[in-house]
């Protein structure tokens, strides 16, 4: 479970979390929609500590996680996956290197099970034969696809995607969705989506928050957004629509 | 006024890096000691290195032979030409011409690549798979300056003597092993010690000058070009200052 209670960041004058909270139960989904530059980001990096908070707490498994020690943070880290929006692979390492860091660092599997868990994962986000490549040989939306499936290795307990979707192309973007709610289905997962995409707001949401001017301005289900007179609510859904 | 700006930068910098320095200290000693990180760096430390001092390194021998040649003969000296070659390489040139070759190589390198993992979010994305990227970027990347410098730099000098050879049989005739005779006799232990030694804390300085401004480069491609060419200059600027206080201090603790 995640439970965020009145966070508050600024850069300089520019206030971009001005209170904000919210719980995502156990094994539930939480989508964060906003428009760009909004703090979405800002505020998933505040969850696993990347960036801190001026104010408020977070808590994760009922941890205050700014009371943790180093340790501590990175025993709980490893059950968080995060998607980077960038996807953030390391460059000096093969797709396989890349996959294999969290294991190799984390786990006592031999290099045979490595291999195994590898291909396995890179066989979810459907890239196998990327499996040699640098990735600056790799499109956008595969590298992505690397990035979930790296997040995705150790099997987390809580997962965090920011904009899993952005610069896929449809059927990909509905691929990803699909896999989102396996992985939910299959590993139980707590999650927190963020995304501008419609399709896999609506899909794999339990509840949808609208983040607008540092606080959320919307807080429901998916079938309450649709119904939703809030302006913004309307303007993201008519995106779906045409 | 721009001056004022570069010397507060600097001086920031310094503060940042000693940050870093102790930070370093505190975590060298503690296992796990990632040796096959440091080994790949080492690695590549080589190969990027490898001919441009190879070919600086004979090339400052020669010259310095042929520019000394008729300043000793002059004095009916040539015969001390070979010990005058390997002691101003050893002492002064070697290290010093290695240090200043690898920080334009190696600083610009590390800045550049840390610099661009940190815009990238690379840095960050190791930080969330809780492995800590101080560790196994920064500290794998000094260890492999700080061992790899005073290596070079043992290997320049034989190549710069070699060029020294050359030199003086431009004008005499003298054979190799007879070259070498003269430049053991004129060379004491305590000539070696100080110039190889002082390699160690220059290869230090290029290994953390790069990783701390890559690090802390600021977002965008701009902030990687400035984490790079910036580590060239403060490293360089670094080593000639730390030069010309290790030259004094050589010299009180080894008095000619
Ligand atoms: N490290 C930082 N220093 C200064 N300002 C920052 C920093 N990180 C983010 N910001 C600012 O905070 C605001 C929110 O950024 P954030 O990346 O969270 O946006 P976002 O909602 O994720 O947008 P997008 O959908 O485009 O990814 C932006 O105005 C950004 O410029
Ligand atoms: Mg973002």
């Amino acid at each position: 479970m995640i439970r965020v209670e009145n966070i508050y960041k600024r850069f300089g004058d520019l206030v971009v979390l001005n209170g904000v909270s919210f719980e995502v139960p156990k094994g539930t989904t939480t989508v964060i929609l906003g428009r760009s530059g909004i703090g979405k980001s800002v505020l998933l990096k505040c969850i696993v500590r990347l960036i801190e908070p001026d104010d408020g707490k977070i808590f994760i498994e009922g941890k205050n996680i700014s009371e943790l020690s180093l340790k501590e943070l990175n025993d709980l880290r490893k059950d968080i996956g995060f998607l980077f929006q960038s996807a953030a692979l390391y460059d000096s390492m093969s797709v396989r290197e890349n996959l294999a860091f969290p294991l190799v660092r984390h786990t006592d599997l031999s290099d045979s099970e490595i291999e195994e868990r590898v291909k396995e994962t890179l066989r979810l986000v459907g890239l196998s034969e990327a499996i040699d490549k640098m990735p600056s040989e790799l499109s956008g939306g595969m590298r992505k696809r690397i990035g979930l499936a790296r997040s995705l290795i150790l099997h987390p307990k809580i997962m965090l995607y920011d904009e899993p979707t952005t610069g896929l192309d449809p059927v990909t973007s509905k691929e990803i969705a699909k896999l989102i709610i396996d992985m939910q289905n299959k590993f139980k997962m707590t999650n927190i989506v963020v995304t501008h995409d419609m399709v896999v707001a609506l899909s794999t949401a339990d509840r949808i928050l609208l983040l607008d001017n540092g606080n959320f301005i919307f807080d429901g289900t998916p079938d309450e957004l649709i119904k939703s007179e809030i302006d913004m609510a309307k303007k993201f859904l008519s995106t779906s629509l045409d | 006024m721009k001056f004022v700006e570069n010397i507060k930068y600097f001086f920031s910098v310094i503060g940042g890096l000693t940050d870093f320095t102790i930070r370093f200290f505190l975590e060298v000693f503690r296992p796990p000691y990632e040796i096959s990180e440091i080994r790949k760096h080492m690695d590549e430390l080589g190969v990027k290195t490898f001919s441009i001092v190879s070919v600086t390194g004979f090339i400052i021998g020669l010259v310095l032979g042929m520019q000394s040649q008729p300043v000793l003969a002059r004095f009916g000296a040539e015969m001390f030409l070979p010990g005058m070659i390997a002691l101003s390489v050893i002492r002064e040139l070697g290290p010093a011409l290695t240090a200043l070759i690898f920080a334009g190589r190696v600083g610009s390198g590390i800045g550049a690549e840390l610099g661009s993992m940190r815009v990238t979010e690379q840095i960050d994305a190791m930080e969330v798979s809780a492995v800590d990227p101080f560790r196994f970027l920064v500290v794998t990347r000094v260890i492999a300056t700080t061992l790899m410098l005073p290596l070079l730099t043992i290997y320049v000098d034989f190549i710069a003597i070699l060029g020294g050879y050359v030199a003086v049989i431009i004008t005499q005739n003298m054979t190799f092993p007879y070259y070498i005779q003269l430049i053991l006799d004129a060379i004491r232990f305590s000539d070696l010690i100080p110039g190889i030694s002082k390699t160690f804390v220059f290869g230090f300085v290029v290994g953390i000058v790069g990783s701390y401004l890559g690090f802390n480069a600021s977002k965008g491609t701009e902030g990687v070009g400035k984490a790079s060419t910036t580590s060239v200059v403060i490293s360089s600027l670094l080593i000639l200052l730390i030069d010309s206080v290790l030259v004094r201090l050589t010299l009180i603790i080894f008095p000619d």
